[in-house]
């Protein structure tokens, strides 16, 4: 068994009586992608802070590599690049100078040529004499990725990372987080909103709500938990919903079009479906079952609300 | 690491235009002053000496390097300071209203690291500003004007012949640098309590405005008060031109600011390593 790279353990952050991270406990283990889903105000970002020592907990623990974060703090962050939130840099600098002074004080290579390289990671090798103030909010993101790997940490935490990124950015990050995980062997903690980001590249992952874990576990397992949706096609979709009503299926009907019928099922009950569908005479031009983390992300936090 | 940390700071700081408009201050105004001065400056010593002449008689050249050099210390005094809070004021609460605190505090350094690497750089900052303050004055006064004896009129009439005056300005720099230290003390204070950089720059010039005019009143109310201002303090350079020099005024000034220079760093030091970084 991998070991642990974080275990966190009841962790608890209260701004007066408002509890915004309240009994979260979770472990990822060395090589993981581990996706950290949450609607707004879950709790997500004030962990990540915790996590990254900008806040303190009101109570639990954080271990990571083994060691306890308030005790180790310095050798802990030395060994770990982050994004959190907005990526915010020094805007009178140009972006080569501030990879030059973050690198610095995280004791990475801050030659030329290593600096070129990082900005050639991310795509702005062409504007790295530029100042930030200049850049658009996507450059500044993928900045924010370039001075996290700065120093070649072992785990790379990711607020957020796709955010103000257009669809090639996207896709950019999302081979450079999977290139990360299986040739350089990062751990990778990744925050997101964007559902199918993590789905693609996560092989953990723990939804939060108000504070706390609902489900945590392997990204397969969740995604094979609970009904899927599957759409109906056909050209008689009023027949369909007609027969799906009188049938003890009644309640799992998600919604309608004039050429579509949606249910949710599980598994097993697709075949039984199409049998009563073709037996009452309507014509089936296909089924299309689909199971997202989408669908599950929103059934779980709206079952938690 | 703190040396690195120093660096990196002093790299931020020299690399804002604001830091250098202390800087372009001083280049502009010393040299119009001394100039003004080199042109009609027996006008202004004829007036300055003007209800002596009854019962003095002057000799020698009063307009001299030294002489300038002192009237621009005495009238720059006070606003010197109002330049280095544009520095000091937003050297902590810049990195919360640009939301740079997330990008350096997740770096391996301490916190302490990191407030005494500013405060070092605000200080050199502060260094540097009292000394080209001290290269101006004395170095233009001096090239244009020559050296000579100053002729100082306060509780009593004091007259610096021009081999006693180098030693005497020396220390007077030396304390403008713990005055404007001082300043700079209470701006990081106020700088590490908010998250606008704006914030600390406007209320340690309040702070300082406050302090001077009740200072300047004259009530007997404000006799009780006056010695806890720092600003009080700060004016104690003049007595290294008594002579013979009054220690037994600079002692007790130097202990004031000396306690609200550590005083403002402790508090600084345990409210920065406190403080949740939400911004």
């Amino acid at each position: 068994m991998s070991q642990p790279v974080i275990e966190i353990r009841e962790l608890r952050k209260s701004y007066g009586d408002f509890k915004a991270v309240n009994g979260l406990s979770l472990t990822v283990n060395q090589g993981d992608v581990y996706g950290f889903l949450g609607p707004n105000g879950a709790g997500k970002s004030t962990t990540i802070r915790m996590l990254m020592s900008l806040i303190a907990p009101s109570s639990g623990s954080i271990k990571v590599f083994g060691m306890d974060l308030q005790t180790h703090r310095t050798e802990i962050l030395g060994r770990i690049g982050a994004i959190v939130e907005r990526p915010d840099f020094y805007n009178y600098l140009t972006a080569r100078r501030n990879l030059e002074l973050l690198g610095r004080l995280s004791g990475a290579d801050i030659s030329r040529s290593a600096t070129t390289r990082i900005l050639g990671m991310v795509g702005l090798d062409a504007r790295a004499e530029s100042k930030v103030k200049t850049f658009s909010h996507g450059m500044k993101q993928r900045l924010g990725i370039a001075q996290a790997l700065l120093h070649s940490p072992d785990l790379i935490v990711l607020d957020e990372p796709t955010t103000g990124l257009d669809p090639h950015g996207m896709v950019d990050m999302r081979d450079l987080i999977l290139e990360l995980a299986a040739d350089h062997k990062k751990t990778i903690f990744l925050s997101s909103h964007i559902l199918p980001e993590v789905e693609l590249t996560a092989n953990r992952m723990v939804i939060i709500n108000r504070g706390q874990a609902i489900i945590e576990g392997a990204v397969q397992d969740l995604l094979n938990a609970g009904r899927l949706k599957v759409t109906i096609e056909t050209p008689d979709a009023a027949k369909a919903l007609d027969v799906v009503k009188a049938s003890p299926l009644a309640d799992h009907i998600h919604s309608h079009t004039d050429n579509a019928l949606i249910l949710m099922l599980e598994q097993s009950e697709i075949p039984h479906v199409a049998s009563m569908l073709a037996s009452a005479g309507v014509a089936l031009r296909g089924i299309v079952p689909v199971r997202s983390l989408e669908e599950y992300f929103i059934s779980l936090t709206r079952e938690a609300a | 690491m703190i040396l690195t940390a120093y660096r990196v700071e002093m790299s931020k700081i020299f690399s804002k235009w604001r830091t250098f408009i202390g800087f372009l201050a001083l280049a502009v105004l010393i040299p119009i002053v001394v100039v003004g001065m080199s042109m009609q400056g027996e006008q202004f010593f004829k007036f300055a000496t003007a209800g002596l002449k009854d019962n003095f008689e002057f000799s020698g050249h009063l307009l001299n390097g030294y002489a300038v050099a002192y009237i621009i210390f005495s009238s720059l005094y006070l606003h010197v300071p109002f330049l280095i809070t544009l520095v000091a004021g937003e050297v902590l609460a810049g990195e919360a209203t640009a939301g740079t605190y997330r990008l350096l505090l997740t770096r391996p350094l301490s916190r302490a690291t990191m407030v005494n690497a500013k405060y070092l750089s605000t200080l050199t900052y502060t260094f540097l500003l009292v000394l080209t303050m001290a290269i101006l004055s004395l170095g233009l006064g001096i090239g244009f004007l020559g050296t000579g004896e100053v002729f100082i009129i306060r509780q009593q009439i004091t007259i610096l012949q021009a081999d006693d005056l180098l030693w005497r300005f020396a220390y007077a720099y030396g304390w403008a640098f713990l005055a404007m230290a001082t300043v700079s003390s209470v701006a990081f204070l106020c700088s590490s309590l908010v998250e606008n950089a704006i914030g600390p720059i406007m209320t340690t010039m309040s702070i300082i405005i406050v302090m001077t005019i009740i200072s300047a009143i004259d009530v007997p109310l404000f006799d009780y008060v006056r010695p806890l201002f720092f600003t009080n303090h700060m004016n104690s350079w003049k007595f290294f031109f008594d002579d013979p020099v009054r220690w037994d005024r600079i002692v007790p000034s130097f202990i004031a600011l000396m306690t609200h220079i550590v005083g403002c760093y402790v508090a600084a030091h345990v409210i920065i390593r406190r403080k949740d970084i939400l911004t």
